[in-house]
């Protein structure tokens, strides 16, 4: 694809954001991205944002969320799967003819929502949600499925530790406190086999990026653009939860592939993957789903770890691998990165994902 | 950018309530009949793009991924578009993205409402207002239009009569429309009659909850050429405005935009015609589909898709200018949204019917030499338009 990133921003995270509305923080990061592009809203071409209408607390959230997105008199689109997506609409809708440059932003205050209501209203009101579903039940079933694949508790939390230590490192994270392995195997349990210790808290945040195409570069040769967008893949698994279904892993392994047929590489040269792994068996179960790529390459940022507004943790990732590429990730840069990944899950037991792979320009 | 052609359309019949079917049946339904009429089997489908407005209606949060498996989307990427009672065009346009984006070849874009599955419709969408400032005096989609009815009456001199003929001819449509919700035919008097509801609309000059599906194939030129499929109808013009979600910004001094205007639909259209290379409306469109959940939306619309001046619209329907047979535009030959209003996929709905007439197939509703066709939906405080044009040539 000929399209750039040109600017973006991340939220300050925290557990919860008490001083401000959320279109006051959905304003600040999108004006924060359009300042680190060096835009003004009137030059934005079109703006394509993910919200989550039932965390958000409203019936249609764009209504008041679109406006300090940038999107005023602007063509403007929202998807509600997740906010790496709106990556992936946007890049479409950019090549397609809608505007340029592209503005993308999502949000998440998780502290306002309640949150396990919302996931358990998501089960379907005849079969599962009889049943108890929700979103730990759907991961802890993925973790039993996971164990019969080979993967162990011990392997889990060593991914949780991990996660947990380069988040330490990550200036843009929450800074929380690394888990020892008997911490998180004395964690209370919450679905067989999940712990408490091994899943990532919810927090609060929102990210916004800033798209340009080639042409639109080249017509502004002051404007240094900071990754060059190389993949997109996204794919959506069937909603019943089989033991298939959640041991194959079939549309996190389609999504990597889709996007790096797109790039026109192999999984080995991935430089940084950040992976929305919700929890150590998630982590453990990705790791070993991406071929044999070296951990030392694996969420270099902490992932979820370091901060989870859950809904928008992928363009969080978006933003975090697009600092590896252009070399400004800080403490937790990967040294000589040229190209990276970011990866988002949505649904139970992670139905969707969605890779984005971003390359130095 | 490439080529987009619609190949495939179907919408089941829209009605209160469907006690036989749940909502991901009906999706299946209409997924089933689109990919018939393309020629298609689930495995030709590419990609997936769901339109679905507000979870409430159905009470189940995200009932797009429920629907994953019914609409042929395992395994395949799938997303979900939502822009309130915009969602159909802007799910429209997300597909026509995939396509023209070069991403993917052929695309299914399909959804389903189930809107009297809640006991009143208007108290969900009291929930899309702001929790502090606007929940508790009653402001829904009702009173929100109404306010915006009430000032262009006092702009342009518009009557409340003038209005109720719009529903008049909206049913006579719809009569010959097999997919309708409302078909029963009445009369200016039976219109004026009608409990009031919020001033000036009376209830018959409002949308029904309707319930139903539909679904669009979308093909690639390459993909259209070798499938040998000979009368596709063609996006030609694609494009959506935003404003800002509060009316009271959009009027008086200060207002860049005109709340009675609907001039979101103007900035739309203008952009939609431009991609489209339409200059005169009147002499190139011969059909449009607007969204018109209330009497007073026809008039609104349009006038700012340029087929008369400001004002001028109300005497035009009067004297039969918007029918099948006139000399203007053939307005809602499918009897419009006053007459189905299945939110989640209006958009779509209109879009389908536009479509329809460029492919011949419209039957009862068919205007004769359509060459361009427009779709327009309308979502959130009138405050998310979508323009589509679909012509039957490509350039």
């Amino acid at each position: 694809m000929d399209l750039y990133v040109i600017g973006l921003a991340v939220h300050p995270p925290k557990p919860r954001i008490e001083d401000k509305r959320l279109e006051e923080v959905v304003f600040d990061v999108t004006r924060a991205a359009l300042d680190d592009a060096g835009l003004e809203q009137g030059e934005v071409g079109q703006v394509t944002i993910a919200g989550c209408d039932e965390l958000d607390g409203r019936s249609i959230s764009s209504m008041l969320l679109a406006m300090p997105s940038g999107a005023y008199l602007k063509d403007e689109t929202k998807c509600t799967d997740a906010g790496l997506m709106a990556f992936c609409l946007a890049a479409m809708r950019a090549e397609a003819g809608f505007g340029d440059p592209s503005l993308v932003v999502s949000w998440n205050k998780n502290s306002t929502a309640p949150f396990d209501n919302v996931m358990s209203m998501r089960a379907d009101p005849f079969f599962v949600r009889p049943i108890g579903m929700n979103s730990v039940v759907a991961d802890g079933l993925f973790a039993t499925a996971q164990l019969t694949q080979g993967v162990t508790e011990d392997e889990a939390a060593d991914w949780v530790v991990h996660y947990q230590t380069r988040a330490a490192r990550n200036p843009r994270g929450l800074s929380l406190a690394i888990s020892s392995a008997a911490e998180i195997a004395g964690s209370p349990c919450l679905a067989t086999p999940l712990r408490r210790g091994h899943c990532a808290s919810l927090s609060d945040g929102a990210a916004a990026i800033v798209l340009a195409s080639g042409r639109w570069l080249a017509s502004r040769p002051n404007v240094r653009p900071l990754a060059r967008v190389a993949g997109l893949g996204w794919r959506t698994d069937q909603y019943q939860l089989g033991g298939r279904r959640l041991a194959d892993m079939a549309a996190f392994r389609g999504a990597f592939r889709d996007a790096l047929a797109r790039a026109g590489r192999d999984m080995i040269a991935i430089d940084a993957v950040e992976l929305d792994s919700q929890t150590g068996f998630h982590a453990a179960a990705y790791a070993r789903a991406l071929e044999g790529l070296p951990a030392d390459r694996i969420a270099p940022s902490g992932g979820p770890f370091a901060q989870n507004p859950y809904f928008c943790t992928g363009l969080v990732h978006a933003a975090e691998a697009t600092l590896q590429v252009s070399a400004k990730a800080g403490r937790t840069q990967i040294q000589g990165a040229r190209l990276a990944a970011a990866h988002s899950a949505h649904g139970f037991a992670q139905q969707g994902h969605v890779t984005v792979l971003l390359e130095s320009c | 950018m490439k080529d987009v052609a619609v190949i495939g359309t179907a919408q089941t019949p829209f009605k209160t309530h469907y006690a036989d079917k749940n909502y991901v049946e009906l999706c299946q339904d209409a997924a089933v009949a689109a990919l018939a009429q393309a020629r298609l089997s689930p495995d030709d489908i590419d990609a997936v793009v769901f339109s679905m407005a507000p979870t409430e209606f159905m009470g189940v949060n995200d009932a797009d991924r429920w629907a994953v498996d019914s609409v042929f989307a395992a395994g395949k990427p799938f997303m979900r578009v939502h822009t309130g009672g915009a969602t159909g065009g802007s799910a429209l346009q997300a597909g026509y993205a995939h396509v023209a984006s070069g991403m993917y070849q052929t695309v299914l874009v399909v959804g389903a409402d189930r809107v009297s599955e809640t006991p009143d419709a208007q108290h969900v969408l009291n929930l899309i207002w702001d929790r502090f400032y606007e929940h508790d005096f009653a402001l829904n989609t009702i009173t929100m239009a109404a306010m915006g009815a009430q000032r262009y009456m006092q702009r342009y001199q518009v009557t409340e009569e003038q209005f109720a003929k719009v529903v008049v001819d909206a049913r006579r449509k719809a009569a010959r429309n097999p997919y309708a919700h409302l078909r029963k035919l009445v009369t200016v008097e039976d219109v004026l009659n009608s409990p009031p509801v919020s001033s000036p609309y009376k209830l018959f000059e409002i949308c029904p909850r309707s319930s139903g599906a539909a679904a669009m194939v979308l093909s690639s030129a390459e993909a259209v050429k070798g499938s040998g499929y000979t009368n596709p109808a063609w996006i030609t013009g694609a494009s959506s405005i935003t404003h800002t979600v509060f009316l009271g910004d959009r009027m008086g001094y200060w207002a860049s935009t005109e709340l009675a205007d609907h001039d979101g639909c103007f900035l739309a259209a203008q952009e939609a015609y431009r991609q489209a290379r339409i200059t005169d409306p009147v002499r190139q469109v011969q059909v449009a589909e607007v969204y018109d959940p209330f009497s007073s939306f026809l008039f609104q619309q349009l006038e700012s898709l340029g087929f008369c001046g400001r004002g001028e619209a109300a005497a035009i329907s009067d004297d039969g200018g918007f029918d099948l047979d006139c000399d203007i535009v053939a307005a809602n030959p499918s009897g419009g949204t006053l007459c189905t209003n299945p939110i989640g996929v209006t958009g779509l709905v209109r879009a389908i019917d536009a479509a329809n007439q460029i492919m011949g197939q419209a039957g009862d509703m068919q205007v004769r030499g359509v060459k361009n066709a427009i779709a327009t939906a309308i979502g959130g405080s009138e405050q998310f338009f979508t323009c589509t044009v679909f012509s039957n040539d490509h350039h």
